[in-house]
């Protein structure tokens, strides 16, 4: 949806901050009419009948006062939660999907919110949610330790005043690779082309997500990775179908595991996901100097992925109560340490203490982070994704 | 005789290489279900932690419990609508029957991706009930199974001797007391066996489930289809070494019940594959 | 195989004829419902296009061929060439591993023997799809048991290059190949042995007495007789093989890629079920084609086979 490319920042109290973005932000749908209303007009009053297709029960159950049940049913990704801190926290079930989009298809086609209390998607998607209805308005005195997260990770443009979803963490995107394999070392993404080319050609993996896919060659050509312009895309799918896709061996989200056990020898990989294999390359007693990593340039990703209560949910409350569990510091730094991606706590940094490849998990200077730009949804998504099946098909052909 | 012997022993040993062909992921993935490290494609020693681990996964034990119950209902589902199909079929062949058969040869080759599909797009259309829950899960399942078992029934039905049921309608049992005392003892044996295979196709069903599962409703093979991006540790190996045991067992009384019925192996063997 | 029923009227057999196929009504019903009405969705479907932001649903405002247009134009019509190949091969190499070991079965050893080798072969016939597809990854890891075997010098029956690097199956045609083969080789072995089975004894035997040998008894003996069959394992092999997507999805990466997969794609990341129906669509034609020209063949096969009575290996 839209995208704000420049920030203003103010400096005034907590509360006023809420009510200004949530001001903003109602005026900002509002102004983008149609469907947009119809949400905005939901986020009011709080009961169902976004522009989506599906139906969900009004308003959702209330537990009773007092305890909450600890039971949650969590749609999100895979590796992204610490099993022993859900523990700690109560029964939860998880249900794991592999892209936005997939998260997007199952959630608006599966009969409203029927079964999951809660999703994860990544920031652009949220307004699609939204829109069709599928969120629940979070209740932010629901969630005390809202305020523990740092001012740079709330208020995102594509969720003003977090009507809708809270941080859980952010991230980015870079490669992973054998030196053994690739031996020439890979600073940018036009490297990273390069190796997969030559050296990695037939044991390169993607990340199977259509928007990651594309950037590749945006990020490589200086091109925004957020381009509607339909030369661009075509310049795209021109690159990528007829020079790069005879060169993948795999579509995989999470290679970095398999990488290290030699099942390929360059992968694109959410930063995490490295410190993953290189985590299970030290478990095993193995030489863990044999593999690189990198965020990528001269531009990548900024990714943040969030908690979203579903409309209609079942544990509401449970949910929000998980979500100010997690936001405890101490608890935060164990989720942290177990998926490798900055949870936004104020301090979290110091918090971590000496974890294993830290380096990989903060990254926040200034100038690292002005190489790193947020995702969008909009007009161009149908294309994105078109090039991204193109691909996969001439891959396998 | 030399050559004969060579034959037979070159046809012997080629059943053995593909005894052990089929068996050989199966032990692999048996085998680390007692890995000490957290995937399973990556054997580092021997522990048996993740057995332990396996029960308090609720995300696994749930899905395990969605499976179980789905194969469950749509079991009971497929064997009633196929016992009658089958019944039907054998007992009252006629112009239908070239057509109905047509239909079920039909479901059973159509690629499973294609009735997905087509079952996603139609429940969509549908809504309510049709996305929530169980029941399209469920109701999806029973479309093969039930296909399956009206072949098995039929074929058993066919074999037998129609005049027991005459005769027992001759001897003034009601069409009720005739189908319970009579028929189904008879094609108890095929309803058992089609069951089994019900149960394990239910079990088995990645593609259609997939495709119409609604949100929040996951079952096992696709809660594991869901991790293969990612790590999948010891403790889905435990569980599918255990799902092996338990269909080993369930399988090993079916056929001990056929057996005590007076069937012989090759003929347990034939139903139980369908033939 | 079918019995016919007495037709001698009494009056309390009337139950036992009266309504035809009432006891499939039921069975009818859910068919219609849950196969056939899906199956005509898809087809109606495909003329029509996505509604953007509504997963799901399609636009049949005006219908067109044009998901046809995009389907067959792309890359979209070398994965589904690719797609039929790796699928014929398949159930050609599910074949010729069967063909002995049914023929083993029907002829070759006895009672006891055959319930125990039916046993051994059934038995990974029920260990869990999925699971048993997934642990071929396990089998073929680079860093796994069976490439550091061969790596090893233990093993002297392969060549250096085997040795030398490790075993790089995975994720490749070849993978999803050998699994495809695995999940339907017994698929086609019961049906085959079936069929093997009830061609009597007294048949082979009197074909000997006339003074043909084994391979001539073979082919124009048992295999004419088993010959519906051999073709009934061979479609029920090929024909869901070729829209098989679990295999190609978890031991295939981007080469060994089905159109199945595309077809899931569509539904799952494109939110566009009329690219997909026209997918799925195109892959049933793709089948039916195949299928036709296999059935030319093998019509064409048999009546060469009765005119020349020379007989070479058909099918």
């Amino acid at each position: 949806m839209t995208r704000q490319s420049d920030t203003t920042r103010i400096l005034i109290s907590k509360q006023a901050a809420q009510r200004l973005a949530d001001s903003i932000s109602r005026r900002r749908f509002l102004a983008l009419g149609g469907g947009v209303a119809a949400a905005a007009a939901l986020a009011a009053c709080g009961s169902s009948g976004g522009g989506g297709s599906t139906s969900t029960s009004p308003g959702g159950t209330t537990a009773p006062g007092g305890a909450v049940d600890k039971k949650l049913n969590l749609y999100t990704w895979a590796e992204y939660d610490d099993p022993d801190l859900l523990k700690a926290w109560g029964d939860i079930s998880l249900t794991i999907f592999d892209s936005n989009e997939q998260a997007v298809q199952k959630l608006v086609t599966g009969g409203g919110s029927s079964g999951f209390d809660m999703v994860v998607p990544t920031g652009p998607y949220v307004p699609q949610l939204a829109k069709a209805g599928l969120l629940e308005e979070i209740d932010k005195t629901k969630i005390p330790n809202f305020s523990n997260l740092d001012s740079r990770y709330t208020n995102q443009p594509w969720d003003l005043g977090n009507k809708y979803s809270v941080c859980k963490n952010w991230g980015t995107t870079g490669w992973f690779y054998d030196s053994t394999v690739v031996k020439t070392e890979i600073k940018t993404w036009s490297d990273f082309i390069k190796a997969a080319q030559t050296e990695a050609s037939g044991q390169t993996t993607v990340l199977d997500a259509p928007p990651d896919l594309c950037g590749i060659y945006f990020w490589a050509n200086g091109i925004d990775w957020t381009t509607e312009k339909t030369e661009d895309l075509d310049a795209c799918e021109k690159f990528l179908v007829n020079d790069f896709a005879s060169h993948i061996k795999a579509f995989n989200s999470y290679p970095g595991v398999d990488l290290t056990s030699g099942s390929f020898a360059l992968s694109q990989v959410f930063i995490g996901d490295a410190r993953a294999g290189l985590l299970g390359v030290q478990e095993a007693g193995e030489d863990v100097s044999r593999y690189k990593w990198g965020i990528g340039a001269p531009m990548t990703e900024l990714w943040m992925d969030n908690w979203c209560v579903l409309k209609g949910a079942k544990n509401r409350d449970a949910a929000y109560d998980f979500i100010n569990f997690v936001l405890e510091p101490a608890n935060s730094v164990k989720d942290l340490n177990y998926h490798g991606y900055n949870t936004g706590i104020v301090g979290i940094e110091d918090l971590a203490g000496d974890i294993d490849f830290k380096d990989m998990v903060f990254y926040t200077s200034a100038a690292q982070l002005a190489t790193m730009q947020s995702g969008a949804v909009n007009s161009a998504q149908d294309r994105i994704v078109k090039i991204y099946s193109n691909v996969k098909a001439k891959a396998g052909g | 005789m030399k050559k004969l012997l060579s034959v037979h022993t070159s046809m012997a040993l080629w059943t053995a290489a593909v005894i052990a062909f089929l068996f050989t992921p199966i032990v692999f993935l048996m085998a680390m279900s007692f890995n000490d490290f957290k995937s399973i494609f990556k054997w580092t020693g021997f522990s048996t932690r993740w057995w332990a681990h396996m029960l308090d996964n609720t995300s696994l034990t749930g899905s395990v419990r969605v499976s179980l119950e789905v194969a469950l209902i749509s079991t009971a589902l497929a064997l009633v609508l196929g016992t009658f199909a089958g019944l039907a079929l054998a007992r009252r062949p006629g112009r239908w029957t070239t057509g109905f058969i047509g239909l079920i040869l039909l479901i059973l080759v159509t690629p499973e991706i294609v009735d997905g599909a087509g079952q996603l797009s139609w429940f969509v259309r549908l809504g309510g009930p049709f996305r929530e829950g169980l029941m399209p899960i469920i109701l999806v399942h029973t479309v093969f199974s039930s296909a399956v078992v009206t072949l098995i029934v039929r074929a058993r039905v066919a074999g037998l001797d129609a005049r027991l049921e005459e005769a027992a309608a001759d001897l003034f049992a009601t069409p009720s007391r005739a189908f319970l005392q009579i028929t189904l003892p008879l094609v108890m044996p095929a309803v058992l066996s089609g069951g089994m295979l019900a149960f394990t196709l239910s079990l088995d069903n990645v593609v259609s489930t997939s495709f119409v599962s609604p949100a929040g409703v996951t079952t096992f093979p696709n809660y594991v289809f869901g991790l293969s991006g990612g790590i999948i540790r010891p403790e889905v190996a435990a569980m599918a070494t255990l799902f092996i045991a338990a269909t080993l067992l369930a399988v090993g009384v079916v056929a001990l019940v056929l057996r005590r019925g007076g069937q012989t192996g090759t003929e347990i063997a034939a139903t139980f594959t369908g033939n | 195989m079918t019995a016919t029923i007495d037709a001698r009227p009494s009056r309390r057999r009337g139950w036992l004829r009266a309504p035809k196929f009432l006891l499939a009504i039921p069975s009818f019903i859910w068919y219609v419902f849950l196969f056939v009405i899906p199956v005509a969705l898809v087809v109606v479907n495909s003329f029509g296009r996505k509604i953007a932001n509504v997963p799901g649903k399609v636009d049949l405002g005006s219908p067109n061929f044009d998901r046809y247009h995009e389907v067959l134009s792309g890359s979209f019509k070398t994965l589904l060439k690719q797609t039929m190949f790796t699928s014929l091969l398949g159930t050609v190499l599910c074949l010729i591993i069967s063909l002995p070991v049914a023929y083993f079965l029907a002829f070759k050893v006895g009672p006891k023997a055959k319930t125990a080798v039916l046993a051994l072969l059934m038995v990974p016939f029920f260990a869990n799809f999925l699971l048993r597809t997934l642990a071929w990854r396990i089998v073929l890891q680079p860093s796994g048991f069976v490439s550091n075997f061969l790596q090893s010098g233990h093993w002297f029956t392969f060549g250096q290059a085997l040795r030398s690097s490790p075993l790089q199956i995975l994720d490749t045609r070849s993978a999803v190949q050998i699994a495809i083969v695995y999940n339907y080789l017994p698929l086609m072995i019961f049906p085959l042995w079936v069929a093997l089975d009830r061609v009597e004894l007294h048949l082979r035997e009197a074909s000997k007495d006339l003074g043909a040998n084994r391979v001539r008894t073979f082919l124009q003996v048992t295999l004419p007789l088993a010959g519906p069959g051999i073709v009934a394992g061979l479609i029920l092999v090929f024909v869901p093989l070729s829209g098989d997507y679990v295999t190609a999805a978890l031991l295939g990466g981007a080469k060994g890629n089905m159109i199945g997969a595309e077809v899931a794609n569509q539904y799952f990341k494109a939110q566009d079920a009329a690219s997909g129906s026209a997918i799925a669509v195109s892959l049933i034609i793709s089948i039916l084609l195949v299928l036709g020209v296999l059935a030319a063949c093998f019509l064409f096969g048999s009546k060469l086979v009765k005119r020349s009575r020379s007989v070479k290996v058909v099918l």
